[in-house]
This record gives structure tokens, C-alpha cells and sequence, in this order.
């Protein structure tokens, strides 16, 4: 089965591009450690498999197809940290993709990523304890994330709040590393735009009922609720939040920019309900990545993570590209600076635009990918900051209110401190 | 080659770890007949304390005492012994399943501490700022990990042998007197209260033995590591092995955590590409189908407890019955 796919993917490389069909005949593999068996983890992993297929479409990487080893990590720390290591050590990858959870991206990094010399470029690990391990130099550089959004998030939040006038806004946040961390930068940023934050309360995965919760929220009687929650629990929430009088007037973290929160909630309560993401930059390849995903699955790319996990894989494999071959995966890391270069020629996500980079990159230049998340930046501690966009739901969709420049968005959350 | 080797030491590590956790919950229901269903509260006891007292001082949580790492052990072993104290005390009166879920309540209790008390755990996040000791000598390669597998081996050498001769031992029979037929061990002048939160309280510190060798390993530790899936796995990995047996115990987390994990990596090597997206399902399917099969087959386990006559003079190795439970 596997070989008749190895025969296919390689016939499939010779049909389309027959002048690199010499360079066909290796593999390289990239681990993935990521929550497959978990709802909203398979879609991730689907869309970095979806980057890697395009890749290899464009004749692979670094002279050789790329084969995606993929691995469940059951949210599991342990089960995690021994996908990781098996990954490592079994089948030799040299860059990891993953994990989601921080609770399990942290100890994969501590104990087989760092030691083991391997770059791991995780989509969705948002806790700001990473950036405190990369700014005391525990991370080596190998450490990546293209989540920008908890600060940036928090940050628009904020500036929705002002711009539409709400003076009181409560908040209810997923509690987890994500949602404590986004709870505790509302607090001060919606404090420094001029918003009181009424309350704080945190929703725990899976109750069957959050009245309490969405009680102790009310009582505080605020203009506006921010949701920093997931889209099972935000549409139970924020059913009992209108159910009990709540206002409509809501503030979306970007996780729940998804087709389920709209159905289940009802587009008739969404009306004055915006939400805050990382945006693409305005040019004509921005939409690359989404014209992609519509014609592959059907749907527009909305779900937590999805385009994240795009950018993380679709960089790694620049990275791999711009690293030549057999590079060590403190090279790859070392590469990534080359493919997210703000003086870059820039490329788009997806084929063509992987093509173009591989012909820049060959005459020894750099590029500036422009993925799914935005014109994605790293900072020296791994972390990214992008362009913002507030959006509302739409019959279809989301819909684009107003586009916040990478310029306007620093300026904004200088103008917080 | 090497990879293979590394990985097996990795993996034989964690093993041994989970087994001093799964030799914890033998004493408990093995061999006293305590059904305890928070496990991971003893042994996130185990493992907060080590890290809270061994790590480096944190601005953001409670602790960083920086002490030296067999002090920080040792302390979260005491940890989780008190905790176990004071739980048992409230709770060992319940019999059975009463106590079963006293003691789960208890668990997910310490994990929502865990998760919601940020300025003593670090909340969601978790403890931070710990350095596996002995790191800047050994660096943290390959020979960091054998190393640290030989001192893990040692700690379940030293717990295996301990509970092999408190089995034996007078103590020992009077757990199984009490386990067996409380009323008649009271009416021969036993105090099987006493005697309950003893073997309690002693099964709980090997559990915090055990977590606090699984947040060095990782050197980090956080709510997600204290769900109830652990105390499940380490009740899966017992009643596989053979409650009562402690070769078996050991044995029962070794196949359990292989199957775990070799599961997940044969699905990933073997399964057709289109399947490979649910193969983390179909493992947790597979998973279910041998604990199943085992209760329904041979629900004494892999290695039944082996019943000794523990009288003095009297041969002590020589089994006089097997498989009674």
C-alpha cells in the first residue's frame, strides 16, 4: 500500500516535472506530532499534510520528495513526548511539526527536541512560558511557533472595544494556558484603552451547563462580553449568556472564526459580534491559500489552528529547501531567518509560490513567504507577529470590517504600554 | 542503530517510571484491597513538589526553593504522603467503590488546584524553571538519558524489593488478613484502620516517587499530566499485569505502555496514507479491546498473585496456592 504510494507520488513528480525527475528518487521524512484523535486536531493535521503534498507537487524539497511521518499525541503529555522521541530517534526527522497544547509542546522541547539538536516549529502553542525559555537560551533557536495571537489578539480586542464605544466589557476564557493568558493581557490592554473589565471567569471544557458561570459575568452588567473560548463551549456559553439577557455585543478571539460556533449560535445573535485574527497582507497572493483550501476541502479554512498549522509546515519546508540537503536540524532552524525575510522577494502559499522560492533561493537569495496567517515575522525568541484584520459573520462566512497593518497593529500595542 | 538504542532507553525509562507508580497502587489494591481512584493526585503531589522545591525562583508562581534534588524529592514524596494523610483519614472508612470515587474527587480536585491556583502551580502553564539535576555535567544527550535510566532502575529495584519483603513479612499478611475478610482480622486484635492508612499513605509516597521522577524526566509538569487518563492507564497497567503480583505489576506496565506507544508507531508506519488521520483513534479502539479481552479472559492477570505463608521458620518462597484472589 505504502509502496504503491511512494511509486505514485514519484511517477506523479516525473509526469509534472520532468526536468527534476533525476533529483526524485530520495525521501526525506518530517515528523508531526500532533492530537489527531482529538476533533479539532485533525483538521490541523490534515492541513499540514495539505502543505506537504503541494510541496511535493512543486518536486519536493531540498532535492528530495517529503514524506509527512504523522503521529497522535492524544493531548497526552507522555503519549506526546514518545511520539516525538520515536520520531527523533526512529525515523531520524530532523524538524518536528507540533505540538498543539503547550502542555505538551514544553516537555517534547525540554527532553527530545533541544537535546536531540531538531527544529520544532509548532502551529498552535501559545503559552508565553516558550518565549521566557527562548529569551534565557534554552531553546538553541530550535524553536518556532506561528501562533501570533495572544497578544496581538488581546490587543484588537481592545481596540474593538474603544472603536465601537463599549465602556464595560465582560470576559469569559477557556482555562487552559491559552485562555489564562489571554484573560490576564485583556485585563491590561483593555485597561489601558480606557475599558473596565467587569469580570473575568474562566469556563472549563465539557460541563453540560455554564449558567454559573455566565451568571457571575452578568453580574457585573457590562456593554459588551470577549469570548476567548473554543467553539463547543463558546456556543453553550453564549446560548445561556443571551438565554439569560445577556448583551449581543460581542468581541470573538479568533478561535471560534468557525462555520460551527455560527450555525450552532444563529447568525441572528451574531449581528453585532466582532472578531479579531491575524490577517494576510493586501496582495494579490494573499488569497493563494485560501482559494487552495477551498478547492481541496471543499470549505473556507476556518476552525482553530488550520492556517497556522499551514504556515508551520509550509515554513519548515522552505527552511528545509533554503537548508540544502542534508541539513542538520539546527541548519533548517538557522534557514528559517531566509525564507521570512522582510527585504525578501516574496512568494505566495501554495505551489507556484514554493516554486518561485526554490528558484530564488537556488541563485543564493532570500524570500519573503506570505502564508495563510499574514507576512509571518520571527522575532529572536521563535515568537511571529503579523498584520491583524476584525471581521464579522456573514451568511457564508466572515467578512472582513477593517484591516490592520503589521505597522498600525505594533503602533497600537506600543500605544497600550 | 543508535536511534533504536536511544529511543529503547527512553522508553524503558518512562516505563520504569510508570511501574514504581503502578508497585504504589499494588500495595494499595493489590494487596490491601483499597480502590484508589486518584492516582494522579498522589503522584502530581509527587512530582508539583519535587519541581516547586528543586526549581529556580519563579516571578510568576509560588516556589523555586532551588534545594538540592534529593532533598526536592524527597520532599515531594512527603507531599504526597501528607496529602494521602489527611485524604485518608477523611476517606478509608468508605469501602470499595464509596471509596473509588471519594478518591477520584479528590484527583480531579488537585487538578483544577493545579490548573486555577496560578500563583502556587503556575495555573495552566505550568511550573517552570526547572533544571534536570546533574544537566550541566552530562549535557543532555544520550549519555544524560542512559544515566538517568540507570538512577530511575535503581529506584524500582529498591521499591520492588522493599515490597517484596514487606509481602512476606508479618505486616504483609496481616494487609491480605484485613483485604480478605475485615471482621476477622478485627476479631484476632487488629486495628485494620490504622493498618488501611498505613499501606495507603506508604502506596501514595511511592506514587509521588514516581511523579516526581516524571517531572524531572520532563523537567516540567502541568495540569495536562495529572488527568484521569493517567489513573486509568496505571489501573490498565495493573489489572494486565496481575493485582497482588509485583513481578506482574512491573511486567503489566511495560506490555501496557509498549502497547501504547508501539500501537501508535506501527499505525504511523503501516497504515494506508488515507487512514492515517485516524489512526489516533483506532489506537485508543485497540487499546480498549485488549483491557477488554483481559478482564474477560483472565481477569486475574498476566501474573496472579502468588499467596506465600509468611510464618517464621516456615519456608517463605515456597508458593502454597496460586490464582486465589
Amino acid at each position: 500500500m505504502r509502496k504503491s504510494f511512494y511509486v505514485a507520488a514519484f511517477a506523479l513528480g516525473v509526469a509534472s516535472l520532468g526536468s527534476e525527475a533525476q533529483a526524485q528518487d530520495c525521501t526525506i521524512k518530517v515528523g508531526a506530532a500532533l492530537p489527531t484523535s482529538v476533533d479539532w486536531g485533525r483538521p490541523i493535521a490534515e492541513v499540514a499534510q495539505f502543505a506537504v503534498d503541494q510541496v511535493n507537487d512543486a518536486g519536493g524539497a531540498a532535492g528530495c520528495q517529503i514524506e509527512m511521518v504523522l503521529r497522535d499525541t492524544q493531548v497526552d503529555p507522555k503519549v506526546g513526548v514518545d511520539a516525538a522521541k520515536a520520531l527523533v530517534d526512529l525515523e531520524g526527522v530532523n524538524v518536528l511539526l507540533g505540538a498543539v497544547s503547550s502542555g505538551v509542546s514544553m516537555p517534547i522541547l525540554n527532553s527530545v527536541t533541544v537535546p536531540g539538536g531538531v527544529m520544532q516549529m509548532s502551529c498552535c502553542s501559545s503559552s508565553t512560558a516558550f518565549t521566557k525559555l527562548a529569551a534565557d537560551g534554552k531553546t538553541n533557536g530550535l524553536w518556532y511557533r506561528t501562533f501570533a495571537t495572544t497578544a496581538v489578539q488581546s490587543a484588537m480586542g481592545a481596540k474593538v472595544a474603544a472603536d465601537q464605544g463599549w465602556k464595560t466589557v465582560a470576559v469569559l476564557y477557556k482555562n487552559d494556558d491559552w485562555g489564562q493568558d489571554m484573560a490576564r493581557l485583556i485585563e491590561a490592554d483593555f485597561a489601558a484603552a480606557g475599558v473596565t473589565v467587569t469580570g473575568s471567569v474562566a469556563i472549563n471544557d465539557a460541563q453540560p451547563s455554564y449558567r454559573a458561570e455566565v451568571t457571575d459575568a452578568l453580574g457585573g452588567q457590562p456593554e459588551a462580553l470577549y469570548l476567548a473560548l473554543y467553539p463547543t463551549e463558546g456556543t453553550s456559553a453564549v446560548r445561556e449568556w443571551l438565554s439569560l439577557g445577556g448583551t449581543q455585543n460581542m468581541i470573538l478571539a479568533n478561535s471560534l472564526k468557525s462555520d460551527e460556533f455560527r450555525e450552532n449560535v444563529g447568525l441572528q445573535y451574531l449581528g453585532n459580534a466582532f472578531g479579531t485574527d491575524t490577517a494576510s497582507p493586501r496582495v494579490e497572493s494573499a488569497d493563494a491559500f485560501r482559494a487552495a483550501y477551498q478547492e481541496r476541502f471543499g470549505s473556507e479554512p476556518n476552525g482553530p489552528g488550520l492556517a497556522n498549522s499551514y504556515d508551520a509546515a509550509m515554513i519548515t519546508l522552505l527552511a528545509m529547501e533554503a537548508a540544502g540537503k542534508d541539513a542538520s536540524g539546527a541548519d533548517i532552524a538557522a534557514a528559517v531567518a531566509k525564507v521570512t525575510d522582510p527585504n525578501g522577494i516574496p512568494v505566495s502559499a501554495d505551489t507556484a509560490g514554493f516554486t518561485a522560492a526554490k528558484s530564488v533561493l537556488a541563485g543564493g537569495g532570500t524570500v519573503m513567504y506570505q502564508g495563510a496567517t499574514g507576512n509571518v515575522r520571527f522575532d529572536a525568541n521563535g515568537d511571529v507577529s503579523a498584520p491583524a484584520v476584525v471581521w464579522s459573520f456573514t451568511d457564508e462566512g466572515t467578512q472582513e470590517v477593517e484591516y490592520v497593518s503589521l505597522e498600525d497593529v505594533d503602533a497600537f500595542i506600543e500605544s497600550l504600554k | 542503530m543508535i536511534g533504536v538504542i536511544s529511543y529503547l532507553v527512553f522508553f524503558t525509562t518512562v516505563a520504569a517510571i510508570l511501574s514504581i507508580a503502578v508497585l504504589g497502587l499494588n500495595l494499595q489494591w493489590g494487596n490491601t484491597g483499597l480502590f484508589n481512584g486518584g492516582v494522579v493526585a498522589s503522584f502530581g503531589a509527587g512530582a508539583y513538589g519535587t519541581l516547586i522545591l528543586g526549581g529556580a525562583p519563579q516571578e510568576s508562581h509560588f516556589g523555586g526553593f532551588g534545594l538540592a534534588y534529593p532533598l526536592a524529592l524527597l520532599g515531594g514524596m512527603i507531599f504526597a504522603g501528607l496529602l494521602a494523610w489527611v485524604v485518608g483519614v477523611l476517606t478509608l472508612r468508605l469501602r470499595h467503590d464509596y471509596l473509588a470515587i471519594a478518591t477520584f474527587g479528590v484527583a480531579v480536585a488537585f487538578e483544577n488546584v493545579a490548573r486555577n491556583a496560578i500563583w502556587l502551580t503556575g495555573g495552566a502553564q505550568g511550573v517552570r524553571g526547572f533544571e534536570r539535576p546533574l544537566r550541566a555535567e552530562l549535557g543532555d544527550g544520550f549519555l544524560y538519558n542512559l544515566i538517568f535510566l540507570v538512577a530511575v532502575l535503581i529506584a524500582l529495584w529498591l521499591v520492588f524489593l522493599f515490597l517484596q519483603r514487606l509481602t512476606v513479612s508479618p505486616f504483609g499478611r496481616m494487609l491480605r488478613a484485613i483485604r480478605e475478610d475485615e471482621t476477622a482480622a478485627r476479631s484476632l486484635g487488629k486495628a485494620p484502620d490504622r493498618v488501611r492508612l498505613t499501606a495507603f499513605v506508604t502506596g501514595s509516597v511511592i506514587m509521588g516517587l514516581s511523579g516526581g521522577l516524571y517531572g524531572t524526566f520532563y523537567a516540567f509538569i502541568s495540569p495536562q499530566d495529572v488527568l484521569p487518563i493517567l489513573t486509568f492507564q496505571i489501573w490498565a497497567m495493573l489489572i494486565v499485569g496481575g493485582a497482588g503480583n509485583n513481578a506482574g505489576a512491573i511486567f503489566g506496565t511495560f506490555l501496557i505502555w509498549g502497547a501504547w506507544t508501539f500501537s501508535g508507531w506501527a499505525l504511523a508506519r503501516f497504515a494506508p496514507i488515507e487512514a492515517q488521520l485516524y489512526t489516533g483513534s483506532i489506537q485508543f479502539v485497540l487499546i480498549g479491546f485488549v483491557i477488554v479481552g483481559m478482564l474477560l479472559w483472565r481477569p486475574q492477570g498476566l501474573f496472579p498473585e502468588r499467596l506465600v505463608v509468611s510464618q517464621p521458620g516456615a519456608n517463605r518462597d515456597k508458593p502454597q496456592a496460586e490464582g486465589l484472589t
